[in-house]
């Protein structure tokens, strides 16, 4: 029972806390645009325009539901619940800190330590196309369409090298657990690099990251919305809080995302060089360890932004062919050279 | 071709983010490629010509600002001309300084606009900021000079209305060097790009033959390696006298033409710094009208007149039949040329290349529809 | 119709992608950085490129084409005349002046011995080319600082004589007043006779003895040179 009490507790915090990320995304995405651009970006609503997500939010609440004539009408409410579900659900299992000790009780900083954590992930990664495609399908609209193609076939690309860049970590840890990847990325190796997957995989990388901006539908791979190009994409149609889902619903998977990058790449909660265990307390290194996770999370949702505002978009055919022709054939040599050098070490 | 239902229809325009102004292309689509693409034109068709018929000959100045409103002060330049050689005014040199520097800071304005919206088009959105700021400062002349910025209104049949500003120089020192600066950024930013290079280089070239039949001037002439340039060619006013290159492309593709205007814009740069050289030699109290009646009324008969317009050869055919009204004007806006190719150049492409296309040939619907 | 054939030819760092791309972010940061620290400045306008609109206000060029005013003159009298001299160049046609004599015990109000009855102009249809002000032989039309002309009711865009007199006053006040423009040097001999346009504005020039002197103080030593 009271573990029931307890895992609720960390389902309710860790909703609150993507939800507040995905709000506070928002602005950050338009103030640092702006700043970005040499101009100053919402500034009127509270201070530093803080209050703007807010604002947004209640614009989007009170506009009028329209669901066009001629739109396959149970789809078209199905496309953003579909599209920002499994986004959410992505969430139970990634570790958000390591562990914090209250009342004589270890709780481990994570919803759901599932042992196959990986395959999960990488499942409800694939969810979430359907949610533009229906949404896309349903509309009835070209543009809509096409933007749902558009973000089938690049999600679908791009799930593979994504994949593969995770199986390559997989095999230098040896496990499916997001936990366990996290515990072992402690201390160093090579005697002067952190024992980070960056430094073990630096490949896997690039292509995790490059995949994972694919998978979010960020620019340079925009397609499915590109603004020019099919005015919206899947969500032309979209308006009142049905576009706020789906707007929504973006940031939650960047900060999934981000949390990955993290977990997989970036040594989860830890610091480099420094045991934070062994000065801090143990309620107050389960706040710290929280606190480096999620600064670690904030610098990749900076350069989500970041990257946004500074290259131009793809085409369709080049998403694909640096998909198919690049990225996944450097996966497969990746993963490769990774399985050759775990067999000649071990 | 031969079945149109067999391919997807798709209304671009003349609602759409990337249509600038109002144009429309209806374009049949085979997937994402384009099988057929059919510009619609006259969305914005206010009877340029027809009004110039009901207007006094000065009256015409301010309708040719709404031509092609990035770069009005070369609209008006241009019809001014045509009435001038009509007439067979010639223009005092301290005026046709003042008219050449104007049209230059047009021209980069101009430029800027239109490699800013290309941006724009292909996802990049903050080098259209870094170049608008710019042009913002142009128009900050255009308005010290005679109070507008968009709409000028420049000039007068015979000469100019006013002299430069008094704070010209300073200003467009400063200038100088944002224009600089926001170029170099902007070429950081797009031209290595590998993003970039993929999405412009290669797309929607064209042949010079191609070009020349069907009959493209400006910077998308010369992007397909034809080094025409009116300014050089036919130069009129003082053109000849200044030292500046006219930029060619190779392939006529999207690239050659971002690359033609950005270096456009370095050679507007120079001739603006030797006219400005020469304007100051000139005396203060230097003609800037020649001896034009209050009521023009040039005596019968037809003229054309063209000048370098950012865009291509803007001409204007003027025929008179001796009242104080205009028998005829007729306008040939560079645009309406480069726009007849459009579905030539897009065919087999697809539809982001429209896009890109669209910004790149930059037409203004205001120019196209007249 | 062989559309030509392009080559790409990449350089290896144009090839990989990422090294421009993070030359790219390297620019960007620039900015973003200059401008976060601009925005912490507590005085306005510290980001140079935006006017926080309504209350910080981009100043607008001393010849600015904005609302019209209907000048008076130093004695406070209207200075129009009411020959409806704007109304014919108006390529807009949005003037209408109806003329009539000054009557008799009201001189002091009018500088001429007519004036303009009624004099209205339809800022729907206005094109603020300024031409209006050009012709006018008394300078008693001028475009001035006010651009803000938006209502929401179509008949108070139709600018009725106490409202141009209103901007002038308007004007007066903030000190936004400006010379009557400086008629150019014409080819030939100096401005003197009536017959050409820009001449005609010369006996304006006259009435305001601030614009002439300066411009002739400005001329000889140029011309010395």
């Amino acid at each position: 029972m009271n573990d029931l009490i307890i895992t609720l507790i960390k389902v309710v915090f860790i909703w609150v806390w993507v939800l507040l990320i995905a709000v506070v995304m928002t602005w950050v995405e338009r103030r640092g645009a702006a700043m970005i651009q040499d101009r100053p970006g919402p500034n009127r609503a509270g201070p530093f325009g803080l209050l703007q997500p807010l604002a947004d939010g209640i614009k989007l609440f009170t506009k009028e539901d329209i669901i066009p004539a001629k739109a396959k009408k149970l789809l078209f409410i199905l496309g953003p619940i579909l599209f920002s579900l499994p986004a959410f659900s992505a969430y139970a299992v990634v570790p958000f800190g390591d562990k914090i000790v209250l009342g004589g009780k270890e709780i481990i900083l994570q919803v759901a330590d599932v042992n196959v954590g990986f395959l999960y992930i990488v499942a409800l990664g694939s969810m979430a196309v359907y949610g533009i495609v229906v949404g896309g399908w349903a509309s009835n609209n070209k543009y809509s369409i096409l933007g749902g193609l558009r973000a089938t076939a690049q999600l679908i690309s791009y799930e593979v090298p994504w994949g593969l860049a995770l199986l390559a970590i997989v095999l230098v840890y040896g496990t499916f657990s997001l936990r366990e990847i996290s515990l072992a990325q402690q201390g160093t190796f090579l005697g002067i690099l952190p024992n980070w997957g960056v430094f073990k995989q630096p490949l896997g990388f690039i292509l995790f990251i490059v995949a994972a901006y694919a998978e979010a539908n960020r620019v340079p791979f925009d397609l499915p919305e590109a603004e020019s190009e099919i005015v919206s994409g899947y969500h032309t149609e979209y308006g009142s809080m049905r576009l706020g889902l789906y707007l929504f619903g973006e940031y939650v998977n960047l900060c999934t995302l981000s949390a990955l990058m993290v977990t997989f790449f970036f040594g989860a909660w830890h610091l480099p060089y420094i045991d934070m265990a062994s000065f801090l307390g143990p309620i107050s290194y389960g706040i710290a360890s929280f606190l480096v996770f999620f600064l670690k999370v904030s610098f990749f949702l900076w350069l989500f932004v970041w990257v946004r505002w500074t290259v131009p978009r793809f085409r369709y055919d080049q998403v694909m062919g640096l998909g198919w022709k690049a990225l996944i054939p450097l996966g497969l040599l990746n993963l490769f050279l990774t399985a050759l050098a775990i067999q000649l070490t071990i | 071709m031969s079945n149109h239902d067999d391919y997807v229809k798709i209304n671009i325009g003349p609602s759409h983010p990337a249509m600038h102004g109002t144009l429309r292309v209806v374009a049949y689509t085979d997937g994402e490629t384009i099988v057929e693409a059919d510009p619609e034109i006259g969305y914005l068709h206010r009877g340029v010509e027809k009004l110039g018929e009901h207007l006094s000959y000065h009256q015409f100045i301010p309708i040719t600002d709404r031509l092609n409103y990035c770069s009005a002060i070369c609209n008006n330049v241009s019809y001014e001309m045509a009435v001038e050689k009509l007439m067979g005014v010639s223009v005092p040199e301290k005026a046709q300084l003042v008219r050449i520097i104007m049209m230059e800071l047009a021209r980069i304005a101009d430029h800027q606009v239109c490699i800013g919206i290309l941006g724009v088009d292909l996802g990049a959105f903050t080098p259209f900021f870094y170049l608008i700021i710019q042009r913002e400062e142009i128009y900050e002349i255009f308005e010290h000079y005679n109070g507008a910025r968009l709409t000028n209104t420049f000039g007068r049949i015979g000469g100019v209305e006013a002299d430069l500003p008094a704070d010209f120089e300073q200003r467009w020192k400063k200038l100088k060097e944002g224009i600089a600066r926001a170029n170099d950024e902007t070429d950081k930013l797009l031209t290595h790009n590998r993003i970039w290079m993929d999405r412009t280089i290669g797309v929607t070239a064209f042949s010079p033959e191609d070009a020349l039949a069907w009959g493209f001037t400006g910077p998308c002439l010369r992007a397909c390696g034809v080094k025409r340039d009116l300014r050089k060619d036919e130069p009129y006013y003082m053109y000849s006298s200044f030292d500046f290159e006219v930029p060619v492309g190779k392939y006529g593709d999207v690239f050659d033409r971002y690359m033609v205007r950005m270096r456009e814009m370095e050679e507007s740069v120079k001739i603006i710094d030797q006219a400005l050289k020469l304007y100051k030699e000139m005396p203060s109290d230097a003609p800037l009208m020649a001896k034009v009646p209050k009521i023009i009324k040039p005596p019968a008969g037809e003229v054309y007149s063209a000048i370098e317009s950012p865009n291509g050869e803007l001409g204007f055919f003027i025929k008179s039949d001796g009242s104080d009204k205009p028998y005829r004007i007729k306008i040939r806006p560079p645009c309406y040329m480069i726009y007849q190719a459009f579905p030539e150049m897009v065919k087999g492409e697809m539809i982001a290349d429209l896009i890109a296309c669209l910004s790149s040939l930059n037409i203004i619907a205001g120019e196209l529809d007249r | 119709m062989a559309k030509p054939v392009v080559e790409k030819r990449y350089k290896l760092s144009e090839q990989v992608y990422l090294w421009e791309l993070i030359k790219g972010m390297g620019l960007t940061w620039k900015h973003f950085i200059f401008n976060v620290k601009a925005s912490f400045r507590p005085e306005p306008h510290t980001i140079p490129t935006c006017w926080q609109y309504p209350e910080d206000r981009r100043p607008i060029a001393p010849n600015f084409r904005g609302a019209h005013m209907l000048m008076l003159d130093e004695e406070g009298r209207e200075k129009c005349v009411g020959c409806g001299m704007c109304a014919k160049i108006c390529p807009a046609n949005c003037i209408t002046v109806e003329n009539a004599k000054v009557p008799e015990g009201e001189e002091g109000k009018y500088a001429g011995k007519t004036y303009s009855k009624t004099f209205t102009i339809d800022w729907l249809r206005c094109i603020f080319c300024g031409f209006c002000e050009e012709n006018c032989p008394k300078g008693a039309l001028m475009l001035g600082p006010e651009y803000e002309l938006a209502r929401y009711i179509p008949e108070e865009c139709m600018a009725d004589k106490s409202m141009l007199l209103a901007n002038f006053h308007k004007a007066k006040q903030e000190g936004k007043l400006r010379p009557p423009r400086e008629p150019v040097p014409v080819v030939g001999a100096a401005a003197k006779s009536g017959e050409e346009k820009p001449a005609a504005s010369a006996d304006e020039k006259g009435e305001k003895p601030a614009a002439k002197p300066k411009a002739a103080v400005k001329a000889k030593p140029k011309a010395a040179k």
